[in-house]
């Protein structure tokens, strides 16, 4: 026997990374010997701490932004900072590509980047940045403890104590998973903070996981994007949420989901105290989320439907409301909301029964993208919402419904609904024959088409026409024509065969709103629980405080 | 959040115009200084007649912008960017400060004179709103096979401006209101603004500006050609010339402001063309002509100051 020759690296030092971080921090003792760094001193702080070539992880997602952070490190001399790896959920903000073009910066990671989505396309076609990859939220937080591990974590606070505890509130976000992915790997964490203050109503991240913290001249960037104005729901929009209420949640018995952006799921919320409630469906469908505090869920919440929200950040408004309703959302002993995105994001992927989206294209295939020529957008948390976990082993009454075969092995499948309209504003058709996306990821030579939604994860579609139960399908031709039979007026809805879509509706394929015993003449505005924001404000006796945008009255 | 300065081009123009400035030091400043050196009465320029020359039309939406520009710094206000459309561009670099007044005045008179001469007749202009891009392309490869009918200007998601010779636009204007166009008409436009058909004003334009001096623009300067904030002063030189000859890519123009932080555009223009599009694209923005009066923007902007 010949045994291994272990020639251990007696010369190696097994802290390198520790010490780099002690030598960095030794650097900034001319400027403060705690944890508070003085805010007119921050782009000295970021040329001391930051290294060329550093791989540096700054916040921002759909929602929230470390945006005092993310200005100080566009204003830095690119000649001592540069060759930065840019790790960002979202790139939305203009200085986060400054740092591009100031050479500050010269590689990203990201997950969304639809505020900024044509100028990141320019960008590449520029050679002014290179891209690692575009993730989905989940994805990028996984790759920060793997591979794309920070060495500088940027982020945003409410609150800190002199000890660098910090409170995130309602707005806890991806906080926590920024910090953590650097604070146990020596890499140096820096927040910005509305406020430093003797005592926090409570400690979200401890101050030991926090390197400085820094008071911003002003609070931290807050997007209220999940507000969606009643006024705006249409009657087609109306008579979507009654199919889907009907033919799915009802059908499957959906317990537990998550709704995306738009004014097609907030037809939906609303209608829950009125039209579902007269079905009878209170507490059967629809008790346990994984959502954003939406303010046109207060009528259901109000009306006594919802047991339970947990969210993957806060809405501007809603803080006081959500005080009010411990038992509804996630409150800390303070009362205030704990959003945690990356938490919300798994629990959406995997504990949930349903999703529903939209889309700004379908192929025929029922391929989903809501990529449009020359930019380059990606899409944040829908794609982790939006397909079937395959290993996924708890069951409930919607999972297994969804299966289609006498396979011993069967399993069930998550519910993936894309709800659309056959032709969006401008007229054009949601139907085609090739997603933009197809063309876009060419032109930016990515590995793959940046496809949002993919048709084998679809289960159901529901347009203005009907609803088509894709998981019953058990060929790509009858897929097909399914969708064909809903897609309306658009290429591939002309490409229907009104025979075959007749068989498919005798098999249960397709569902028109009649099926269903809906008149369409019933989808009436009139049948909104909440027709405004202000009645929004109405049913919740005042606690939720919109913000001046959606102020009409 | 920044404020965006936007010039207008051809199609902008209205008759007495320039009588319609407002009483403003600076725009008595500007005319003056017009007159000494185009050697005439710059207010004769504005006529429904002298409209029919693109020269005039040109050099009074140049005026009309300039002297506004004036006014306004004048009276405290600084863009933070600036874009113009078309010759519009000539106005936007002297904003950013690449180019004088009076080259950027005796460019104006010749970019159009070279271009009334290019194609003296039989050539315009139309626009075609209500179709994609990409239906709009594929309408010019049908509709269009010996490609005499070119893509000027790409407005909007769904508004473009197409050039070429009128036996040319009339024959396609009618096929694109076939096929399911909101509008195909032709405009009051006697040149075929940016396509090949003007390769060689290129050319000449190329030549001048390489005679003059540029300076280092102070904000960025939105390209026609290449939609990019540019703030090298060689490269608003190339596109001055270049986007005589090639589409006017507005539409990304707007947007790229627009991800830049632009959020109130105000138009220096007798119309409203301009900022109409981008309130009708961005709910979040705004934008407002000075032809919806001074005082307007005067205070727009100044409340817009005390919140940003």
């Amino acid at each position: 026997m010949n045994p291994i020759q272990v020639q251990r690296e007696k010369t190696r030092s097994w802290t390198t990374r520790r010490d780099a971080k002690r030598k960095r921090k030794d650097g900034l003792s001319g400027i403060t010997d705690g944890k508070v760094i003085p805010t007119e001193s921050i782009v000295d702080v970021l040329e001391t701490l930051i290294k060329p070539g550093d791989r540096v992880v700054l916040e921002g997602d759909n929602q929230k932004q470390a945006s005092f952070l993310s200005q100080a490190l566009s204003s830095v001399n690119p000649e001592k900072v540069k060759r930065l790896h840019m790790i960002m959920s979202s790139v939305s903000r203009p200085e986060h590509l400054d740092l591009f073009e100031k050479n500050i910066a010269e590689r990203v990671d990201f997950a969304f980047s639809g505020p900024q989505s044509l100028r990141v396309a320019q960008m590449l076609e520029d050679e002014k940045l290179t891209i690692g990859g575009i993730h989905t939220y989940i994805e990028l937080y996984g790759r920060l403890f793997i591979d794309l591990i920070p060495k500088v974590a940027l982020v945003a606070a409410d609150k800190a104590d002199s000890q660098g505890n910090l409170y995130t509130g309602a707005n806890t976000e991806e906080t926590p998973t920024l910090v953590e992915a650097a604070a146990f790997r020596d890499g140096i964490v820096i927040a910005q903070v509305n406020d430093i203050t003797k005592e926090l109503p409570r400690v979200d991240i401890p101050g030991s996981w926090v390197d400085y913290i820094v008071e911003a001249d002003k609070p931290y960037q807050l997007e209220p994007l999940f507000t969606r104005d009643p006024r705006h729901i249409s009657e087609i929009q109306i008579l979507m949420a009654m199919m889907t209420i009907r033919g799915v949640y009802e059908k499957h018995k959906v317990q537990s989901l998550n709704h995306g952006i738009g004014f097609n799921t907030a037809a939906i919320e609303l209608l829950l105290p009125t039209f579902a409630e007269k079905l009878g469906l209170k507490g059967e469908i629809c008790k346990h989320w994984a959502l954003n505090p939406h303010p046109s869920l207060i009528p259901a919440i109000e009306s006594g439907w919802i047991e339970s929200i947990h969210c993957f950040g806060g809405e501007v408004g809603m803080e006081k409301y959500i005080e009010a309703r411990p038992d509804v959302f996630f409150t800390g002993p303070d009362g205030s909301l704990r959003s945690n995105r990356t938490l919300s994001q798994l629990a959406g992927q995997y504990a949930v029964d349903l999703f529903v989206g939209s889309t700004l294209q379908m192929d025929r295939d029922g391929n989903s993208s809501t990529v449009t020529s020359g930019r380059l957008a990606g899409f944040g948390g829908a794609p982790n919402m939006g397909h079937d976990p395959g290993g996924r082993r708890h069951s409930t009454p919607a999972w297994l419904n969804m299966i289609n075969s006498d396979d011993p092995l069967a399993r069930g499948k998550k519910l993936v609904v894309q709800m659309v309209e056959t032709f969006q504003s401008g007229n054009q058709p949601v139907f085609v024959e090739s997603l933009d996306a197809v063309e876009v990821g060419k032109e930016a030579k990515l590995d793959t088409a940046p496809v949002m939604i993919y048709g084998s994860d679809v289960t159901h579609l529901v347009t203005e026409e009907g609803i088509a139960y894709l998981y019953k399908t058990d060929s790509m031709e009858e897929k097909r024509a399914a969708i064909a039979s809903v897609a309306g007026v658009t290429p591939i809805g002309l490409e229907r065969n009104a025979k075959r879509a007749e068989q498919l509706r005798r098999d249960g394929i397709i569902a028109l709103p009649e099926d269903l015993k809906i008149r369409r003449t019933d989808a009436k505005r009139s049948l909104l629980a909440a027709k405004s924001v202000e009645e929004l404000v109405d049913w919740s006796g005042g606690l939720y405080e919109p913000p001046a945008k959606f102020r009409s009255w | 959040m920044s404020i965006a300065f936007l010039c207008p081009g051809q199609g902008s123009q209205q008759p007495g115009m320039l009588h319609r400035l407002p009483d403003h030091p600076q725009v008595q400043k500007t005319m003056n200084d017009a007159e000494d050196l185009l050697k005439k009465d710059v207010f004769s320029l504005d006529t429904e007649k002298e409209f029919q020359s693109t020269t005039a039309v040109q050099i009074s939406l140049f005026l009309w912008s300039i002297a506004m520009y004036r006014v306004f710094r004048a009276e405290g206000v600084k863009p933070d960017m600036a874009a113009g459309h078309s010759v519009g561009a000539f106005s936007a670099a002297v904003i950013v400060e690449a180019l004088s007044f009076k080259e950027a005045l005796k460019l104006v008179r010749k970019r159009g004179k070279w271009m009334e001469e290019e194609h003296p007749s039989g050539y315009g202009m139309g626009v075609v709103t209500g179709l994609s891009y990409n239906q709009l392309k594929r309408l010019l490869k049908e509709h269009d096979s010996n490609k005499t009918v070119y893509i000027a200007n790409l407005n909007a998601d769904d508004q473009f401006t197409i050039s070429g010779s009128q036996t040319a636009l009339d024959v396609f204007l009618k096929s694109a209101s076939n096929e399911g166009a909101r509008k195909a008409e032709l405009l009051n436009v006697t040149v075929p603004s940016h396509c090949e058909l003007m390769r060689d004003v290129t050319k000449k334009m190329r030549q001048a500006l390489n005679e003059i001096s540029f300076s280092r623009p102070k904000i960025p300067y939105a390209g026609n050609a290449i939609a990019r904030a540019f703030l090298d002063a060689e490269r608003i030189r190339e596109d001055l010339a270049e986007s005589i000859s090639k589409p006017v890519r507005w539409n990304e123009t707007v947007h790229l402001y627009y991800e830049r932080g632009a959020r109130l555009f105000v138009e220096l223009s007798p119309q409203a063309v301009l900022s109409d599009l981008v309130n009708k694209t961005f709910p979040e923005a705004r934008a407002i002509s000075v032809s919806n009066g001074l005082e307007n923007c005067l205070f727009l902007l100044e409340r817009y100051n005390r919140k940003s």
